[in-house]
């Protein structure tokens, strides 16, 4: 059973094994993690949240298995289309959205009552776009006008409209594609004057935030860039997750013995990090950080196999901004970064943004499954070749 | 260099560059764990959060017509932070007489000396939390908000508020033990509708994350509370506030006159089954008496001869006796296996009526038919009680209904006296209530309504649980026995045991006195007595059923028809006069538009409810949420309030919540005085709004 089950899975074995491990800890540390929401809101219903995230799980997994069933030569084209619709629907969460601590980042599909994150959508599809854009025109990537201005237009676009409601995700999505136009040939020297200008942008938006505290989100940001530079007075958060990881220690306090999940705000998302530090040690931090190095890498490995540059930055692309994103939230939890409200893909407990970040790595897969049975094809027209060959010799 | 050549070496260096930040994340890790780590575990140990439960506001019980029966007042708690961070020296020594003196003017307790040590020997000894007052009134926090100091707020002058939530009960003595009280602890009880419906009505109770600064004060973490509170729902109970009033008064004043140890009387709507009055008073020593204890649901005695009416029923429904039939009751006295049975007096009437037996109350003429009829099949009688549903509860939502006692033949303690003494009300044990059930269904046509108190449970003044009126047996006895039983229960009052206290001219009423010994233990029957008059009126066409009953009358005065029959009277004299004949009179029905006061400001959304409720046509107020209405011949209509954020708005003929939350909402501070509608306010309408103003309203 489990073997015609595994038979079924195509692509990297090894990138399933990870994803597999990942949700492993992400289903332990999410457990653990939400007995405080399950009796605040479930009235001690531990389990019920447990379900719901077991759910989200399996559901992901098929919109997985799905994605890396497609020949990734398709995402080229959707690319094109769900950057397209993702660009007004942007426009239409920053205006009409769901008002969530000031910051209008949902919106909810009416008729079947789901509600995502609308710059979820714009990352998979701007990244998407971008892997496209670069193999269409790597004849003249180097030119700045025909080749770099008109991609470094749409992802400014895209992470301008993200912006308002969630800088830090808007600034993660810019980097991640500026590592992309890096891999992707573009000159260096456009990449560096844009970094430049984009820090100055950044810088200046900052400077807003101190100026008018009292508009939109502006004053959240400065609360939390002030609390991460100045130096007494850590903000709680920062300090509960510091306490979370001392506790820790080498091997960690044991699955399902955190304290620290009753004083962390958003112990399931936005620091399971330090949850998982806390109840597996620095071994489980290192494991973690591990798996997603060895996803990483895995995808380097398609990408030296891929034939053609689309299928390269496509999976190169994806695998870069999920592991970026997993550092960025990370990052957070050790205070080497300042809070934001990123969450670690596959471990984080959460909704759509879950499915997102599996139809990224199904996207992937599907590029390996490709190669794959092109390599097959290839083996096999050679093997067919000897043969014919062989029978030559015979003959 | 290869195109493909030239990605890999960049995707490698994106990768080596990426696994350096992994390092990087693991190095910090690493770094707190041991360079941090003793002070992040020390934090760890003394770790000062905790979760403070917010009290979630208690739901209101009113009566039917919407008056307060138990709502939660809120009282404040005033402390003093002597060192707040903004509090210097200076400050301080400038500001301490007058806070001083306001406190010894404000609380009347202590001279202005006495607090000024207290508050300097606070601020000597740093402490943070000082207890200035319990139980601070709202009128008297505003004040309070004034003191030198302490306007400056949490932060600049150290004043500390703490909200606590008191339950009040406005009417005091009326309907106390019904509408109950819940207490906690060990062995505390709850009781009444605030015990049966404590879910609905507590609500539930919010979180918010506190933490502890130094000198042992918790603070809010954050701006919003983590789990807000929900307040409770509002009980509409079925309870008539003036038929209560009525009632209690009267049952009082019975109580006085015949120093009796407890009573209680009952009023339900013959129609529905709802409990108009409830009143339950026992003698609390010589201080007079008190709601303590729920006599009507809870005490299940003996009856005596209000049970005769049963005994009736079943012999009419067997067909076996006629009210025209006669019966010899002699001189009041005779035997059962050489028990003796006795009329309340010793007479010579000798042959009469069934129909006179039963106004005379005759002991002897009752029990000699039961016993005659039934002695052969006891539990034929037995059967009857059961189909007239008398040994069961009414089920009504207060806890604690006493359990009524129906023997079966055969059952341990049944003898063959039992049928003769069951018969006249003995040897059965009956709550008032569950007396008063059986005789409502005789008002209502044989149909048995269930008793109940809530009408519905709302919250946010939409019910979210109604409760329907509910039929326990839809026909008790046939039609032709309901007459008869019907005839002789007038006949009580127009000839009988009741005519000398409740017959009138005005209407007519149809009921049954009883007295009955109490049974003292094993030791048989001493002399007391408790005294019941249940019936129902107007007889012709049944609007209310009532029951008196009163217990240990100690004035030599005892049956039924002198120590109940005038509370009886006295209820449904009230009644009539107030309700039926009133409503006989107005059949002309008054037009809506009069109902509805003829000037009244108010929140646009409260006037679209009364409006739909009305059945008037709701017009169009969306735009503005401030309304207020105006006659226009028949109908009413509602007009918009302008009212500009910066100008004082004109809130006169509004009521009190509204006035409060328009005014305040503009920065003013706001003294009230009376209760009611606004008629004036002290800062004219338009007058430009200066933040911390006062304004004075007063109502009536």
């Amino acid at each position: 059973m489990w073997h015609k089950l595994l038979n079924k899975l195509h692509g990297d074995r090894y990138i399933w094994l990870i994803v597999g491990l990942l949700s492993i800890f992400s289903i332990l540390a999410v457990y653990s993690s939400t007995g405080t929401l399950a009796f605040k809101y479930k009235g001690g219903n531990t389990e019920f949240y447990l379900f719901k995230h077991f759910g989200l799980m399996v559901f992901g997994f098929i919109l997985m298995y799905l994605a890396h069933m497609a020949n990734y030569r398709i995402y080229s084209r959707l690319a094109q289309l769900l950057l397209v619709i993702s660009i007004p629907l942007l426009v239409f969460t920053l205006f009409f959205g769901a008002d969530i601590n000031d910051a209008k980042r949902w919106i909810t599909l009416p008729g079947i009552n789901i509600s995502f994150q609308t710059s979820d959508l714009a990352k998979l599809a701007l990244i998407m776009y971008t892997a496209r854009y670069l193999s269409k025109n790597q004849a003249h990537v180097n030119d700045f006008r025909t080749g770099f201005l008109p991609i470094i237009l749409v992802i400014g676009l895209v992470c301008a409209l993200i912006a308002p409601a969630d800088l830090s995700s808007a600034v993660v999505l810019f980097m991640t594609c500026m590592l992309i136009l890096f891999i992707g040939r573009i000159h260096i020297k456009y990449l560096l004057a844009t970094g430049v200008a984009g820090g100055f942008l950044l810088a200046f938006v900052i400077l807003l935030a101190f100026t008018f505290p009292d508009v939109g989100r502006l004053g959240t940001w400065k609360n939390r860039i002030e609390s991460f530079t100045t130096e007494q007075e850590p903000s709680y958060q920062v300090v509960q997750s510091k306490i979370a990881i001392a506790e820790g220690g080498i091997i960690g306090k044991g699955p399902g013995n955190s304290s620290q999940r009753n004083y962390l705000p958003h112990p399931y998302s936005d620091f399971i990090f330090s949850i998982i530090v806390e109840e597996y040690g620095l071994v489980g931090a290192t494991t973690i950080l591990m798996l997603y190095l060895a996803f990483l890498y895995r995808t380097v490995k398609i990408v030296i196999k891929s034939p053609g540059a689309f299928g390269a930055l496509l999976a190169a692309g994806l695998a870069f901004s999920l592991v970026i994103q997993a550092l960025v939230n990370m990052g957070v939890a050790v205070n080497l970064l300042p809070v934001t409200g990123l969450t670690l893909p596959l471990i984080s407990m959460g909704g759509t943004s879950l499915w997102f970040t599996s139809l990224a790595i199904g996207i992937i897969l599907s590029v390996s499954h490709y190669i794959e049975s092109n390599q097959q094809q290839h083996e096999e027209e050679t093997a067919s070749l000897t043969d014919e060959q062989l029978a030559q010799q015979a003959a | 260099m290869t195109i493909k050549n030239d990605i890999l070496w960049r995707i490698y260096l994106a990768f080596f560059m990426v696994a350096l930040v992994a390092l990087a994340v693991l190095f910090q890790a690493f770094r707190v764990q041991v360079t941090e780590g003793g002070k992040w575990k020390a934090m760890a140990d003394s770790l000062t959060t905790r979760y403070r439960t917010i009290e979630a506001e208690r739901g209101n019980i009113l009566s039917a017509d919407g008056r307060l029966l138990a709502t939660s007042l809120p009282f404040f708690e005033i402390r003093f932070d002597a060192v707040a961070p903004s509090i210097d020296d200076d400050l301080f020594y400038r500001k301490v007489d007058s806070l001083a003196l306001c406190m010894s003017r404000q609380f009347q307790d202590h001279d202005r000396n006495y607090y000024k040590q207290k508050l300097i020997a606070a601020r000597n000894q740093g402490n943070r939390y000082l207890l200035i007052k319990r139980k601070v009134t709202y009128p008297e926090l505003q004040q309070i908000k004034q003191w030198p100091l302490f306007r400056m707020g949490r932060y600049k002058g150290g004043f500390i508020v703490e909200q606590q939530n008191k339950r009040e009960i406005p009417f005091g003595v009326l309907a106390h033990r019904t509408i109950g009280y819940v207490r906690s602890g060990p062995g505390a009880q709850s009781v009444g509708l605030e015990a049966s419906f404590n879910d609905y009505l507590k609500g539930r109770d919010g979180k918010r994350l506190m933490q502890r600064v130094a000198g042992g004060v918790w603070m809010p973490l954050n701006d919003e509370n983590e789990i807000e509170p929900k307040d409770g729902a509002d009980l509409i109970t079925t309870i008539d506030l003036n038929i209560q009033d009525v009632a209690e008064e009267a049952l009082l004043r019975a109580l006085e006159l015949h120093d009796a140890d407890h009573g209680t009387a009952i009023v339900m709507e013959v129609a529905t089954g709802k409990v108009r009055a409830i009143s339950n008073l026992g003698r609390m020593g010589e201080s007079g008496y008190w709601e303590k204890y729920n006599y009507a649901i809870g005490e299940a005695s003996e009856p005596g001869s209000t049970f005769k009416t049963a005994t009736m029923m079943a012999l009419f429904e067997d067909g076996l006796v006629e009210p025209t039939d006669t019966v010899d009751i002699g001189f009041g006295e005779t035997y059962y296996h050489g028990q003796a049975m006795k009329d309340a007096k010793p007479h010579n009437y000798g042959r009469v009526t069934v129909q006179r037996a039963f106004e005379l109350s005759s002991n002897v003429g009752i029990s000699k038919l039961a016993h005659q009829h039934y002695k052969a099949d006891p539990q034929q009688f037995i059967d009857h009680l059961k189909r007239f549903r008398l040994h069961e509860k009414t089920g009504i939502e207060i806890k604690g209904e006493g359990k009524p006692l129906i023997k079966n033949s055969g059952d341990e303690g049944w003898s063959l006296l039992s049928i003769p003494w069951m018969s006249v009300g003995y040897e059965v044990k009956l709550t008032p209530l569950q007396i008063l059930t059986f005789y409502n269904a005789i008002a209502n046509s044989g149909k048995m309504m269930k008793p109940y108190l809530v009408e519905s449970i709302n919250a946010f003044g939409k019910p979210i649980k109604s409760f329907a009126p509910q039929a326990i047996e839809t026909a008790i006895c046939s039609e032709e026995t309901l007459q008869k039983i019907h005839d002789l229960l007038v006949g009580v009052v127009e000839n009988g045991t009741a005519r000398y206290r409740l017959y009138n001219n005005n209407y007519r009423i149809a009921g049954k006195t009883g007295t009955a010994q109490i049974a003292q233990g094993s030791g048989g029957y001493a002399k007391v007595y408790q005294s019941s008059f249940v019936g129902y009126f107007p007889a012709d066409r049944p609007q209310y059923s009532c029951i008196v009953v009163v217990t240990a009358p100690s004035k030599g005065v005892y049956y039924g028809g002198s120590v109940a029959g005038p509370v009886f009277k006295e209820i449904a004299d009230k009644i009539y006069a107030n309700q039926i004949q009133l409503q006989a009179e107005e059949a002309v029905a008054t037009t809506v538009a009069e109902s509805v006061p003829a000037h009244q400001s108010g929140y646009a959304q409260d006037f679209s409810q009364v409006f739909s409720a009305l059945g008037l046509p709701i017009p169009d107020i969306n735009e503005e949420p401030w309304v207020y209405t105006i006659r226009d011949g028949d109908s009413v209509n509602v007009q918009q309030l302008n009212i500009p954020k910066d100008k004082v708005p004109n809130v006169r003929g509004m009521g009190l919540r509204d006035a409060l939350y328009v005014l305040e909402n503009r920065g003013l501070e706001v003294i009230v005085e009376g209760r009611g509608k606004v008629y004036h306010q002290s800062v004219l309408p338009g007058t430009p709004v200066t933040s911390g103003r006062t304004i004075t309203i007063k109502l009536s």
